[in-house]
C-alpha cells in the first residue's frame, strides 16, 4: 500500500469521491466548476513543491518559474492558428522544462540552506523580468492561446477542452497522477535515498550515494510536474503572463504546503483547498480580506504544529 | 558616458546603496542573532514611510515626525516579538517564514484600511530643500546628501554598538552560542526582544528617510524586501559588514545598469548575485 497512514487513506477517499461528483451537482454552474478546476491545478503545483521542500529538503522560493514556463513554452512552440494535439505537446513542454530544470538545478544545487532559497528566488526573478521586459513574448501582457488543443489518442477523442466539465476531469486526473507519481517515487529505493539525504546528508554520502545526483533528479521531477500544472492553468484561461512566475506565486504555494502539513503530499491538497476556500470566503465577506487571511495564517501557524494534516492525524490515528 | 554623468551616477548609486544598507542591516542583524528570516521586514520599511507621512501631516515638522515614527516603530517591534515571534523560537524556519508572510498580509491590509491606497509624498524639509552646485550646469539635491550622511552615521553607530558596547558583546555572543550565553546568566529572551525591535526600527528609519525621496505607495515594502535579500545574500547572511559592502555594490550596479542597459536593468542585480554565489556560495563575508 503506497498510502501508509489511515488519515491519508480516509482523506483521499473522501476527496476523490466528492471531487468526482462535483460536476454532477454543478452542471449548470460553469463558474464554480472553473473555480474548482483552478484549485485542482494549483494542488498539482503545490504537491510538486511539497515534494521538493518537505521530502527532498530543497526549500525553493522560485518554483513558480516552472509554473510560468509550462504556459510560455506551450505558446512558444505551438503554431498560432492550429489546434495541436494536447498529449504530444504536453510531453514536449515537460521535456523542455526538464532540460531547463537540469541546467538550473546543476547551478542552484551548488548552494544549500538559506542560500538555496535565495538563488532560486533570484533565478525566478530573472525569468520574470526576462518575460516582463521582452517584446517578443508580449511583455507584461503575456501571450494568448488562440486555439485550444485537441485531445485525441489514436484518433479517439473523448475530451473537449472547451467544455469546463471535461477540463475539470483533466485537472482531477492530473491531481491523481501527480499524487501517484510522487508516492511511488517516495516508496521506491530512490525515494528512500532521497529521504536519507534530507535527514542526514553526510551519512548518506558516506554510504556511497552521490546525493547531488539524487537531488538533481528530484529537482527535475518536481519542476516538470510544476510545468504541467502551469500548462493546464494557461490552457484553462487561454493566456500566460509574467504574473505566473512572481515570487508571490512561489510564496503562496509554500504557504499552502506548510499550512497543509509539510512533506505529507496529501496535505498539499488539503492546504490548497483550505487556502483558496478561505480566500474566497474572506473576499466575499469584506474588502479587507487580506487582514483576515493574514490573521488566519498567523493563527494556524501558532496553533498547528504540523499543519492541517498533522491535526487530522492527531484526531484519527490512535 | 561623460565624466560628469559618471560622477552623478556614482553618487546616486552610493546614496541608493547606503539606503539599502540601512534597510538590510536590520534584516541581517535579526537573522544573524536570532536565526529568523523576517519576510515582513519590507513591511516595516513601508510602515516607517507611512508613519512619517502621517506625522508630518499632523505635526508639520519632519524632525518631530521622524522621531515619533521611530519610537512607534520601536514599540511595534517589541510588541511583535513579544506576541508572535517569541512563540516560534523552537519551531523550524519554515514556520517562521509562514508567520512573517501572514504578517505581510496584515500590514498591507492595515495600511489600506488606515491610509487608503492613494500614493502620497512627503515634502523635503525646508532647511534641506536646496541643491549643491556640482559642476557649472549640474547640481545635487541637499536632501539626498543629508540622507546619505544619516545612513553613514547610523552605520557607524551600529558598528560601534555591536563591536564596542556590552550590548554588542552580548549580541555577538548570542550569535555564536545561545545556550552558553543563557548559562552565563544573561536573559536571552530580552536580548532577542531588543535585537528584533532594533531591526524593526532600522527598517522604519529607512522608510522615514526615503519618504521625501520616493513616493509612498502600497506594495513599496515587498519590492524593497527582495532587493534587500539580494544585498544580504551577496554580503553573507548575518554579517553586517557584508550587508554594507553588498548594499553599496548593489546600489552602484543597479544605478549604472539603469543608465547603460535599460532593458536589462531589472535583471542585472540577480545576475550579479548568482555570479557572486557561484564564486562564493556563502556570500562575500561568510561566517
Amino acid at each position: 500500500m503506497i498510502f501508509e497512514k489511515r488519515t491519508e487513506r480516509i482523506f483521499l477517499a473522501i476527496f476523490f469521491l466528492i471531487a468526482l461528483c462535483i460536476p454532477l451537482f454543478l452542471e449548470d454552474n460553469s463558474f464554480f466548476v472553473g473555480k474548482i478546476t483552478t484549485i485542482l491545478i494549483l494542488a498539482v503545483f503545490v504537491m510538486s513543491l511539497d515534494f521538493l521542500v518537505g521530502r527532498v529538503g530543497l526549500v525553493t522560493l522560485g518554483h513558480a518559474l516552472f509554473y510560468g514556463l509550462g504556459g510560455y513554452l506551450f505558446v512558444i512552440i505551438t503554431p498560432e492558428y492550429e489546434a495541436v494535439n494536447f498529449w504530444i505537446y504536453a510531453v514536449y513542454v515537460m521535456g523542455i522544462s526538464a532540460l531547463i530544470a537540469l541546467v538550473i538545478g546543476a547551478v542552484v544545487l551548488r548552494t544549500s540552506g538559506i542560500y538555496f532559497i535565495m538563488i532560486t528566488l533570484a533565478i525566478s526573478q530573472m525569468a520574470y523580468y526576462f518575460f516582463f521586459d521582452s517584446l517578443a513574448f508580449g511583455g507584461g501582457d503575456g501571450l494568448f492561446i488562440f486555439m485550444k488543443p485537441e485531445t485525441s489518442i489514436f484518433g479517439l477523442s473523448f475530451l473537449n477542452l472547451d467544455n469546463p466539465t471535461h477540463f475539470y476531469y483533466l485537472a482531477l486526473l492530473a491531481v491523481l497522477i501527480t499524487l501517484l507519481v510522487i508516492k511511488i517515487i517516495l516508496r521506491s529505493r530512490f525515494g528512500r535515498i532521497i529521504e536519507a539525504s534530507r535527514l542526514n546528508p553526510e551519512r548518506t554520502e558516506a554510504l556511497g550515494y552521490n546525493i547531488f545526483a539524487f537531488r538533481l533528479i528530484s529537482y527535475i521531477i518536481g519542476s516538470t510536474l510544476a510545468a504541467y500544472a502551469g500548462l493546464l492553468f494557461a490552457l484553462q484561461y487561454g493566456y500566460v503572463n509574467p504574473q505566473f512566475m512572481t515570487w508571490e506565486m512561489s510564496g503562496t504555494a509554500l504557504v499552502m504546503s506548510i499550512l497543509g502539513g509539510l512533506g505529507t503530499i496529501y496535505g498539499a491538497i488539503l492546504g490548497t483547498i483550505t487556502y483558496e476556500g478561505l480566500q474566497y470566503l474572506f473576499e466575499h465577506m469584506s474588502e479587507d480580506w487580506m487582514l483576515f487571511m493574514g490573521g488566519a495564517i498567523i493563527l494556524m501557524v501558532l496553533l498547528l504544529r504540523k499543519g492541517l494534516a498533522g491535526y487530522l492525524e492527531k484526531l484519527l490515528e490512535k | 558616458m561623460s565624466t560628469e554623468l559618471f560622477f552623478v551616477q556614482l553618487i546616486n548609486g552610493l546614496q541608493y546603496g547606503l539606503l539599502l544598507f540601512l534597510i538590510a542591516s536590520g534584516l541581517t542583524l535579526v537573522f544573524g542573532v536570532m536565526g529568523i528570516l523576517n519576510l515582513a521586514h519590507g513591511s516595516m520599511y513601508m510602515v516607517g514611510a507611512y508613519l512619517a507621512w502621517y506625522f508630518v501631516a499632523i505635526t508639520g515638522s519632519f524632525t518631530a515626525a521622524a522621531i515619533l515614527s521611530a519610537v512607534v516603530a520601536l514599540g511595534l517591534g517589541i510588541l511583535i516579538e513579544r506576541v508572535l515571534i517569541q512563540r516560534l523560537y523552537n519551531r523550524n524556519h519554515l514556520d517562521q517564514v509562514l508567520l512573517t508572510i501572514g504578517m505581510i498580509f496584515v500590514f498591507n491590509s492595515l495600511q489600506s484600511i488606515l491610509w487608503g491606497n492613494d500614493p502620497y509624498g512627503v515634502a523635503v524639509p525646508e532647511a534641506l530643500s536646496g541643491s549643491v552646485p556640482f559642476t557649472d550646469n549640474s547640481s545635487y539635491p541637499v536632501y539626498r546628501i543629508f540622507a546619505a550622511l544619516i545612513c553613514i552615521a547610523i552605520a557607524a553607530a551600529l558598528y560601534f554598538v555591536v563591536s564596542k558596547t556590552r550590548l554588542g558583546m552580548l549580541i555577538r555572543a548570542g550569535e555564536s552560542n545561545r545556550e552558553m550565553v543563557e548559562a552565563l546568566g544573561v536573559n536571552i529572551k530580552s536580548l532577542y526582544t531588543i535585537v528584533f525591535a532594533i531591526g524593526v526600527m532600522l527598517a522604519a528609519i529607512s522608510g522615514i528617510i526615503a519618504a521625501p525621496m520616493r513616493s509612498i505607495v502600497p506594495g513599496m515594502g515587498e519590492s524593497v524586501l527582495i532587493t534587500c535579500f539580494v544585498v544580504v545574500v551577496i554580503g553573507g547572511m548575518g554579517s553586517i559588514k557584508g550587508a554594507f559592502v553588498g548594499a553599496l555594490l548593489v546600489g552602484i550596479v543597479s544605478t549604472f545598469a539603469a543608465v547603460l542597459m535599460p532593458t536589462m536593468s531589472n535583471m542585472i542585480i540577480y545576475i550579479f548575485m548568482i555570479l557572486v554565489l557561484l564564486v562564493k556560495p556563502q556570500g562575500l563575508f561568510a561566517k
